[in-house]
């Protein structure tokens, strides 16, 4: 053997073929190549030995016993055995049919929740010109703040004075406040944002035309 | 070979045939012809014999129940093939298994009568298959043992013929490896391939 002489083009060739030569599934001239080039190289005549001891001890039956007559019996048992009850074949759902039924899903759910938010309400959020005008709660004042006054100020001035909101702004820009204690403080309370430089007008609701 | 195979297929198809009709008879040849063929095949599988039995009735029963479905895409070896394999592995994913990994497990192994040649060679041979993954041997088996081509593997392991090619490619060179050294050669021999 000259296994020097061989190239290792030819081994790799060599080295594909080999199991579909012996499976006796490769073409003639193939099966006849690879005779020629195993004579003349000992690696690969040496792996092509170990690959036919391999495919031999392959064809070895299994050595995991299974009783083929019993397996066959259990078979027909299973075969005879009634059918249980089964559901009408489904369908595959496909992917886009997931997504649209998750589509539909989450907008039932919305559809549900603005309904109960709406049933929820007790008087719109509207009034008609039939309605009568809403009552101002007794003691409130009409609070125009000055246009720089910061929201910081004005949350201030509100926790200061004790007041709270309970409308506007209107367009011309001022709030409804109510006294949170007793309107009799009332008028002593006008004087003071009056007093105020961040206030621009107070004036309350009772006598405004 | 190829016309022994196409012979055989052509038995086989008419059995099929058989079988769609609702003959036992035809069933029974069938599957006396391919049980010791799958139970090598799943053997690489798994080493439970209950195992393999209720995965080989598994496959015949869809083979009961399809037979007319069968519409001839491939070898009938193939088709029962593919299926015996999906139904393996659905097994033994249904039990939490894995495909063997230590294939020296020789739980389920019959009693030692083969002749010594034999013994040693199937010693040999598990000892070999010890370093193969599971997909590898199966691979390896329907390759070698089954004589099935790479397109046929691919299809009956339902994998792309380029994976099977890269499997059958890797296990060839991990065994080129340790066969030498498992019969008692040394390794000087396999340096010219390396």
């Amino acid at each position: 053997m000259t296994s020097e002489k061989n190239s290792g083009t030819d081994c790799t060739r060599a080295w594909e073929i080999m199991p579909w030569v012996l499976q006796a599934t490769a073409p003639q001239e193939q099966g006849e190549w690879l005779m020629h080039h195993l004579a003349q190289c000992e690696a690969c005549s040496t792996e092509f030995a170990q690959q036919s001891r391999l495919r031999s001890a392959l064809a070895l039956p299994a050595d995991v016993v299974v009783d083929v007559d019993a397996g066959f019996r259990h078979l027909l048992e299973r075969i005879d055995a009634p059918e249980p009850a089964t559901l009408p074949a489904l369908r595959p759902v496909s992917r886009w049919t997931r997504i649209l039924a998750v589509a539909v899903l989450v907008q039932a759910i919305g559809i549900g929740a603005l309904g109960a938010r709406l049933w929820s309400d007790e008087a719109p959020q509207y009034r008609t010109l039939s309605q009568p005008a809403l009552v101002e709660p007794a003691g409130a004042i009409r609070v125009a703040p000055v246009p720089s006054m910061t929201l910081a100020n004005w949350n201030q001035l509100l926790h200061d004075f004790d007041l709270r909101v309970v409308d506007g702004p209107n367009a011309a820009g001022a709030f409804t406040v109510v006294p949170k204690g007793s309107p009799a403080r009332s008028t002593h309370l006008l004087q003071e944002l009056r007093a105020s430089h961040s206030i621009l007008l107070a004036e309350p609701v009772d006598d405004t035309p | 070979m190829t016309e022994a195979r196409d012979e055989v297929d052509s038995r086989d198809r008419l059995l099929l045939e058989r079988m769609a009709a609702g003959d036992r008879a035809a069933l029974e040849t069938l599957y006396r012809a391919y049980h010791g063929g799958l139970t090598r095949f799943l053997s690489r599988l798994t080493r439970r014999a209950d195992l393999i039995e209720e995965v080989i009735n598994d496959c015949f029963w869809i083979a009961w129940r399809k037979a007319a479905d069968f519409h001839g895409d491939s070898r009938v070896s193939t088709w029962l093939m593919g299926i015996a394999y999906r139904c393996g592995l659905k097994a033994l994913r249904q039990r939490g298994d894995e495909p063997v990994d230590d294939y020296a497990l020789r739980e389920g192994r019959g009693p030692s009568h083969d002749p010594d040649e034999d013994r040693q060679l199937r010693d040999w041979l598990g000892k070999a298959l010890e370093h193969l993954s599971a997909d590898q041997r199966l691979v390896v088996e329907l390759v070698y043992g089954v004589g099935n081509s790479l397109e046929e593997v691919a299809a009956i392991m339902q994998a792309p013929v380029g994976t099977v090619k890269a499997r059958l490619f890797h296990a060839r060179i991990k065994l080129r490896n340790v066969l030498p050294v498992l019969a008692g050669e040394t390794p000087a021999q396999r340096e010219k391939l390396s």
